[in-house]
């Protein structure tokens, strides 16, 4: 007698009765999880980055070579690349111990060793000081080899030069989280008020039958969580498509990405954003006699 | 107890609704608004329940000041307080249980608590049979009848009726009647806004006459 029938769904507002489910907050949900998932696939790709780059910058080497005709200027080289401020060390390289360390790499194809030596310029290794900063250094360490007209391994340079393009991705990155983070909060937001709005008759009512505030718009704030929690959560499950679709090439590379670390930081960005997104669409929530009462 | 003391009330348009109404209303009274459309009938009723606030004079509801209450007071008197509206303001998108249930609901009563209570109030208005239909599947007597019920599902102890009769035919009416008086014999005070004058007849009470927003009979 005091039940509620098996075919009846009880939807009674207020508190922390969740409002139903509309296609307005559908769409929210899903442009939230599409901006989720390129932030967690941009972090996912700045920690790959991460591990190729610290893989081989602890111990950098850049190398400089000199015609094997130039021989004389060698020393006076060595002593400017030394000289330079972030060279931790200058190791000179011979052209007969480069081609020794050949033909110990590249065994039984017959090479003579004395005339592959007369083809090899003098190596210069430089160790650097990657984590320190000098403004200059990769320009300097050009210059003193122009100088000599010596060159560069320009690919070391490139790689070298890396971890300050992070950096300055990394700081990119971050700037993009929090314009598209703003963004999911208005996009969120403008779908709660449009369900604000659709159920503005039933807001007046429970005002006049004495509700609380935080009864009337828990809800809002109830549904703006679980639409970024969700979006969220389905943002982390769509990032595990596309490891899989880069594992021949992170395998190669030599790179483990972990997507597990991204569930966390997925689920509570999508609940800040749900939640700041309600709290700003139901921050005036006005029915019509407190319109009059303010005015008044 | 209601007071009301040289009220005024001047809404932002500049339009005065009500001025000079020096009123006194007892628990367990049973009061009528009379006046022509615009006399101040509704505007009384709404600054009863808080929904607007003297521009100027006096109002005491259960000893509130309603002129310096604050809101969250308000709120809590509107839970001690059953209104009728004139357009029975149901939620047409939820079935006429939920409507009924929604003033429990708002004071924080449990599903399973409040299944017997509305049940108990659907009985009494005799639409127990309908307690799962939507009220666009009602007649507009059933539709008030709801409404009534929704008013008095918390028990409390004054309802405010806005022209609860305005729509209604002859007989209809009277029935809506009924259960009001039926609520005030019971101990609440009923104060109901109305210009059919027949009804003053058939179900005699006490009349405040309004006209022009000041008060022409029946203050004290």
């Amino acid at each position: 007698m005091n039940r509620v029938p098996e075919q009846v769904r009880l939807r009674l507002p207020g508190g922390f009765h969740l409002p139903p489910f509309g296609i307005h907050q559908l769409l929210a949900a899903v442009i939230v999880c599409v901006a989720l998932w390129t932030l967690g696939l941009g972090w996912l790709g700045l920690q790959a980055a991460d591990q190729w780059v610290g893989s081989w910058q602890d111990e950098f080497t850049v190398h400089v070579y000199l015609d094997v005709n130039k021989a004389s200027q060698r020393h006076a080289l060595e002593q400017e690349l030394q000289d330079i401020d972030g060279v931790a060390s200058v190791s000179l390289i011979e052209p007969g111990s480069a081609a020794r360390q050949m033909q110990t790499w590249i065994r039984d194809i017959g090479l003579d060793e004395q005339a592959l030596a007369a083809h090899l310029p003098w190596t210069f290794e430089l160790r650097l000081h990657p984590q320190e900063e000098h403004a200059f250094l990769y320009e300097d360490i050009r210059d003193a080899a122009h100088r000599h007209q010596a060159e560069v391994n320009e690919s070391e340079m490139a790689l070298a030069s890396a971890q300050r393009w992070l950096d300055q991705i990394r700081l990119a990155a971050g700037f993009a989280t929090l314009v598209l983070g703003l963004a999911m909060m208005l996009i969120i937001s403008n779908a709660l008020r449009m369900t604000l709005l659709a159920r503005a008759d039933e807001i007046h009512l429970m005002r006049l039958l004495g509700a609380r505030e935080w009864f009337v718009r828990m809800p809002f704030i109830l549904e703006g969580l679980v639409v970024g929690a969700g979006a969220g959560g389905v943002a982390w499950v769509l990032l595990w498509p596309m490891i899989a679709l880069a594992s021949d090439w992170l395998d190669n590379l030599g790179l483990g990405l972990h997507p597990w670390g991204m569930l966390f930081p997925l689920l509570i960005g999508g609940m800040v954003v749900g939640g700041l997104g309600a709290a700003l669409a139901t921050m005036n929530i006005m029915s019509g006699e407190q319109r009059l009462n303010t005015s008044a | 107890m209601i007071e009301a003391e040289r009220l005024m009330l001047r809404y932002p348009t500049g339009k005065v609704a009500l001025s000079g109404v020096s009123l006194r209303i007892e628990p367990g009274e049973f009061v009528y608004l009379t006046g022509e459309s615009g006399a101040g009938k509704s505007s009384l009723l709404r600054l009863i329940y808080g929904g607007v606030r003297p521009t100027s004079g006096s109002m005491r509801v259960h000893g509130l000041d309603m002129r310096q209450v604050k809101e969250t007071k308000v709120r809590e008197l509107r839970r001690r307080i059953g209104i009728v509206f004139q357009d029975h303001k149901l939620l047409f998108s939820r079935t006429v249980f939920e409507n009924v249930a929604l003033p429990l609901r708002v004071q924080g009563w449990t599903t399973e608590r409040l299944i017997p209570r509305v049940r108990k109030v659907l009985e009494y208005v005799g639409l127990a049979d309908r307690l799962w239909a939507y009220p666009e599947a009602l007649s507009g007597g059933e539709q008030q009848r709801v409404a009534i019920a929704r008013a008095m599902t918390a028990n409390p102890p004054l309802l405010l009726a806005d022209e609860p009769t305005g729509n209604l035919d002859i007989d209809t009416a009277r029935l809506v009647l009924d259960y009001l008086v039926g609520l005030n014999r019971q101990g609440t005070t009923v104060i109901m806004s109305t210009h059919d004058l027949h009804l003053l007849e058939s179900h005699p009470a006490r009349i405040v006459q309004l006209h022009a927003g000041a008060l022409v009979g029946g203050a004290a």
